[in-house]
């Protein structure tokens, strides 16, 4: 379970853009995921992250991300229109509940819960695929530059929790050898049994982390200012994910200051597109965000082009 | 030197310029959603900021990282376990013996770090917060109630698996609930209700098994961090 990364690598062109680039298009769909409320910007906004899922390749761990995404859509739609009865366009009154009182079941609030349910699935997928083309030393290092001695806890951590799980399947297996019945006993002997292992850990572990600093210590560590290494380059690919996530940014901005990303949804539902430029826009926000997985396509079947970039 | 304080004051004022761009569009906007999430990053920023300005031994570095990655790996034994796992426990008692500092970086270590394996989601940040937070309130508590009890910690163990529970519900109501009120607000709160009794149940469990050893345990750590060779000045 703790024995490997998520992050795989699949040789995609997502997971060899410079770290800001990659960041930045995340952060991006993200922040248009909760800006927007419209149901077709938001369905737009949850495809593209789905074809970037399979453009990624990590279709089986997206999997994971849905069926957990699916119960919580599914709560949101029962909450909503459990709390919020001023719709104008009810389709159920239930007789009178205690604690709840009489509950109108009305079209606006259940409408409101699947789009919500759609915002929610969008950002599982972003985490997604966050977490598959974002490696964690390429995500450290870039915070290594201005707060190092967090990068540095959070990057030795990570270096030492497969050692750890390693370590505590280990001592698991020597009790178990010794006598020890982890399924035996009440919840309390069962406590007891599973506190030796966490005191085995601790203790090693503590005596590990003296070695971790005398280690630092023997590279130099806090003697004076730090010197900084940069392996990433920038190259032309990045420069083109960027401008295009900057291009969707501006024109997510205009849309939103138009009015085409926000829907009514109470006490009656809006028009779905009040204006074609209303289409236009999202096909153009769309398009620029689909920018970097078109490219990745050509990264993959197209050696001139990935040659170039 | 003064070209990396340059860079460093330089990306700290950019990153608060995109912080508060982002809290005035989500004032202006009114999405509690945008806004809470804009709220987080910016106590996460802070929190962050307050531990790289102070003064770190390479010894409190290696601590941090190996208490993390202990909260962070006490969740596999416990994870058949429905929400019973003594991540919470781990980081108030790291919290409590080195102070609110080191516990909120213990707390925020293991969030982010077991997530690198079990998948980041859009509650790494919002646990990274509670851990972070239950770790420091532990602090506190030491720094005001030094000799709190053994009865005082189970109850504030039994609080937090509340409280992390209620931290980690927030995005949830402000993002996908419409209105936001009281009665959405525990309409939200009861869905979560039983794993977060669970989660405190777990939690007061686990110090009354392991709680004052462990603390025992990680005081006399506590003073071999703190001993230092005395040069012999009289030759």
């Amino acid at each position: 379970m703790l024995d490997r990364l998520f992050y795989e690598d699949k040789g995609v062109l997502l997971q060899n853009l410079h770290s800001v680039t990659i960041l930045g298009y995340l952060a991006v769909l993200f922040a248009l995921a909760l800006l927007f409320s419209h149901p077709l910007y938001l369905a737009g906004i949850f495809l593209i992250s789905a074809l970037a899922v399979v453009t990624a390749e990590v279709l089986e761990k997206w999997e994971f991300y849905l069926k957990a995404g699916l119960w919580m859509a599914l709560l949101i739609m029962v909450i909503n229109p459990l709390v919020f009865h001023a719709g104008k366009t009810i389709l159920w009154r239930s007789p009178t509940l205690p604690l709840l009182g009489n509950v109108s079941i009305c079209l606006e609030a259940i409408c409101y819960g699947a789009a919500m349910g759609i915002r929610l699935l969008a950002v599982l997928t972003i985490f997604c695929l966050a977490a598959a083309v974002v490696h964690p030393d390429k995500f450290l290092s870039l915070f290594s530059r201005f707060a190092y001695k967090s990068a540095l806890v959070v990057s030795l951590a990570t270096r030492m929790l497969p050692a750890a799980a390693r370590d505590l399947a280990n001592a698991r297996e020597m009790l178990q050898l010794r006598g020890v019945d982890y399924g035996a006993g009440n919840l309390k002997e069962r406590l007891k049994k599973y506190s030796w292992l966490l005191d085995l850990l601790l203790l090693s572990s503590l005596e590990g982390a003296l070695q971790i600093a005398e280690a630092m210590q023997a590279r130099a560590f806090g003697t004076g200012p730090r010197s900084c290494y940069r392996r990433e380059l920038r190259r032309p690919r990045d420069l083109l994910c960027f401008t295009a996530c900057c291009f969707a940014l501006v024109f997510s901005c205009y849309a939103k200051a138009k009015g085409y990303g926000d829907y009514n949804y109470y006490p009656q539902l809006g028009v779905l597109v009040p204006h074609p430029a209303s289409l236009i826009l999202l096909g153009i926000i769309l398009g620029s965000l689909a920018l970097p997985l078109v490219l990745n396509w050509g990264w993959k079947h197209w050696p001139y082009l990935r040659s170039k970039i | 030197m003064s070209g990396n304080k340059g860079k460093s004051l330089a990306v700290f004022l950019i990153f608060a310029v995109i912080l508060v761009g982002m809290l005035i569009a989500g004032m202006w906007e009114k999405n509690w959603s945008f806004l809470a999430v804009t709220i987080l990053f910016a106590a996460l920023t802070f929190l962050y900021l307050d531990f790289e300005r102070g003064s770190v031994s390479s010894r409190e570095i290696g601590l941090i990282a190996v208490l993390g990655t202990m909260a962070a790996v006490a969740r596999v034994p416990f994870a058949a376990l429905p929400n019973i796992q003594p991540t919470t426990f781990m980081v108030i008692v790291s919290g409590f013996v080195f102070g609110p500092r080191a516990g909120f970086m213990v707390g925020s270590t293991a969030a982010v770090v077991s997530n690198f394996f079990l998948g980041q989601g859009p509650w790494t940040p919002w646990q990274m917060l509670a851990w972070g937070l239950a770790g420091i309130t532990a602090g506190v508590v030491r720094t005001f109630r030094p000799r709190i009890g053994s009865a005082g910690m189970v109850l504030f163990c039994f609080t937090w698996g509340y409280l992390f529970g209620w931290i980690m519900n927030l995005w949830f109501w402000t993002a996908f609930i419409h209105p936001l009120n009281w009665k959405s607000f525990l309409a939200a709160y009861a869905a979560s209700f039983w794993f977060d009794t669970l989660h405190a149940l777990g939690n007061a469990g686990f110090y009354l098994v392991f709680g004052s050893r462990i603390i025992k345990v990680l005081e006399r750590f506590q003073k071999k961090l703190k001993f230092t060779l005395v040069e012999n000045t009289n030759g």
